[in-house]
């Protein structure tokens, strides 16, 4: 919500129809006033002095960005108070995070509060992703800011991963055994070339994020340095880098249609302040009332010899986690690698700025955009519907190569499928843009269509079942 | 070549080269485990083992099988991604991503990427069992036949 004061002398001068009250201080007197208040203020100084009505719209922003910022602060805090209680060694680590729960005085509550921030932030940061590429926000001069964005998108998922390992419960402790193992299945395809032993790149992986072979001290020793300094630190340098970013690029994205360029600008103060004070006491109060309610899930103590069954990670990791049971590799390196790659590259792509600020750059990319979910629909329903009713490769040839099983499953056929789709989209559209959107529809809709059938129905064995 | 690009070239190229040195120096410090104690593992005497069973050794996450024969260990370690695997009727069965192998440790089903390794087993002067993890033996052979 900030705007660059271009032509700020420019336009006070031509602006004689501003908001002033007419009586015995002047108007220009008046836009001084207001523009000191902003400028000598550090909280209002992350504002510019004027905003465009257009980046206040509620429904085109939906002041996702603004929460975000919000609930990373109210993480710092809880994180912080947090810390006070909690001992990151593998004895001590599950009783005192057991304390917190159960003797602290609200204890509980800071750590209720403590989760569901992080679970919103995850969802919130997904949200606002879906928001800047939907509104076409990565072009006109914002690629550096999409990919910053991007990346903070992975550290917010990273904060997440190695926050649960620190409570040493049974989810923490066969969670990471997962993640470190993915990491380390790159071996899968340095075996299948035989080059494992001079280039043990996913060996590397793993004990560089876990310390050694297995999760031990050394691996809650990191995951602990990660999560309450490594990552929050980066976090906050790109939270101001991204802030900065936005008044660099003249503001939040806006069409660049007449009747937008025409209006007028408006002083941040007071109004963005109200908005963004109503953003925040409504971001409290759903978390406070909340932690009432929501426990934060505490299991029994790690134990190395017997994983959870089914070992399901947080509800957001568990689309992943059903590309993984296809292949380790593919579904947990590769697909989002390629994903994540995807997303980088999308602003040099599409460079065309005629869709930008407008929400599925107008109904042809709604068109588009239905037509690339439908189709991803149909690609993931049918490949599980035949890996549930009729097995999947193995099931067919026992003993098939692993090669077939690596590059043959739900997950790189879906990508295979939507990138062929997306070139098929650009060529007959010739617009960069609307390939951009089919690819990164399909994709967010298997992503989707994965989690659900990761949450909703994979029980014991990580077996089908119709709604567990 | 001038002289002066000589030079440039030269000490680029030695930064170049001390740069990556340190950096793998440096990277060398994050991957470095502690100290092993080999992956020899004392797991204890014959008669600690049901005859007829897979016993799960939970320090090593190995399962000694024993019978009339004599006694042979596998990796109860999922090749996929690292969980323990459970014992069925006949094989294992993972209960993170269901891979399933034979009784033999062979794959199955699902989505590991290798069979279950087995190790070759010693006995050691004072009677006690000694798996030796650093080499794997195939499935079938039995050690110290009784």
């Amino acid at each position: 919500m900030e705007e660059r004061p271009k032509n700020n002398r420019q336009q006070s001068k031509t602006d004689q129809t501003g908001t002033a009250p007419s009586g015995t201080v002047s108007a220009d007197q008046y836009r001084r006033k207001r523009i000191r208040r902003v400028t000598q203020n550090f909280f209002l100084h992350i504002h510019s002095t004027r905003v465009h009505p257009h980046a206040l719209k509620p429904t085109y922003t939906f002041g996702l960005g603004v929460m975000l910022g919000f609930l990373f602060l109210v993480m710092i805090l809880t994180g912080v108070l947090l810390m006070l209680h909690y001992t990151p060694s593998v004895d001590a680590a599950y009783n005192s995070v057991k304390d917190i729960v159960h003797v602290v005085p609200g204890g509980r509550i800071i750590r209720n509060i403590h989760r569901l921030a992080s679970n919103f932030m995850v969802l919130i940061v997904f949200l606002h992703l879906l928001r800047t590429f939907y509104t076409g926000s990565y072009s006109g001069g914002r690629q550096l800011n999409w990919v910053i964005g991007v990346v903070m998108f992975v550290v917010v998922l990273l904060m997440s991963f190695s926050g649960y390992l620190l409570p040493w419960d049974q989810l923490s402790y066969w969670a990471v055994t997962i993640g470190s193992n993915i990491a380390a299945s790159a071996r899968e395809l340095t075996d299948l070339l035989g080059i494992t032993r001079f280039a043990d790149i996913g060996g590397f992986l793993q004990r560089l994020l876990i310390g050694g072979e297995t999760v031990g001290q050394a691996a809650l020793t990191r995951f602990f340095m990660l999560h309450v300094i490594f990552l929050p630190l980066t976090l906050l340098v790109l939270t101001g880098v991204h802030f900065w970013r936005i008044r660099k690029d003249g503001g939040l994205s806006r069409p660049n249609d007449e009747v937008t360029v025409k209006q007028e600008k408006l002083y941040s103060w007071p109004l963005v302040m109200w908005a963004e004070l109503a953003i925040l006491a409504g971001v409290l109060a759903v978390l406070v009332l909340l932690a009432f309610f929501v426990e934060a899930p505490l299991l029994e103590q790690a134990n190395p010899s017997l994983p959870e069954n089914p070992a399901k990670s947080p509800w957001y990791f568990l689309g992943i986690q059903e590309l993984v049971s296809y292949s380790a590799f593919a579904g947990g390196l590769l697909v989002p690698v390629l994903f994540l790659y995807f997303l980088f590259s999308i602003p040099y792509r599409d460079r065309e700025e005629e869709y930008i600020g407008q929400w599925f750059s107008g109904s042809k990319g709604l068109k588009v955009t239905w037509k690339a979910a439908l189709m991803s629909l149909l690609v993931v329903v049918l490949q599980v519907f035949v890996m549930v009713r009729f097995g999947w490769l193995r099931d067919w040839f026992p003993g098939i190569s692993q090669w077939f099983v690596l590059l043959f499953n739900p997950a790189t056929i879906s990508v295979l499928v939507f990138a062929l789709y997306a070139v098929w989209v650009g060529r007959k559209s010739g617009s960069a843009r609307m390939s951009a959107m089919a690819l990164f529809t399909a994709a967010i809709v298997a992503l989707i269509l994965f989690t659900v059938i990761g949450i909703w129905f994979r029980g014991a064995n990580w077996e089908f079942v119709a709604g567990g | 070549m001038q002289r002066r690009n000589f030079i440039r070239k030269i000490s680029v190229t030695l930064a170049s080269v001390a740069g990556v040195l340190t950096g793998i120096s440096f990277l060398k410090q994050f991957t470095h485990g502690r100290a092993g104690s080999g992956r020899k593992a004392r797991v204890g005497r014959l008669a600690d083992f049901p005859v007829d069973t897979y016993t799960f050794v939970e320090e090593q996450k190995i399962f000694v099988y024993r019978d009339h024969e004599g006694v042979r260990a596998v990796s109860a370690v999922c090749t996929h991604l690292g969980c323990i695997v459970l014992r069925t009727a006949d094989g294992f069965e993972c209960p993170c991503h269901g891979s399933c192998y034979s009784e033999t440790g062979d794959v199955l089903a699902g989505p590991a990427p290798a069979a279950l390794e087995w190790y070759r087993i010693e006995k050691a002067p004072d009677g006690v069992l000694v798996v030796d993890m650093n080499e794997t033996a195939p499935a079938e052979e039995k050690f110290y036949l009784t």
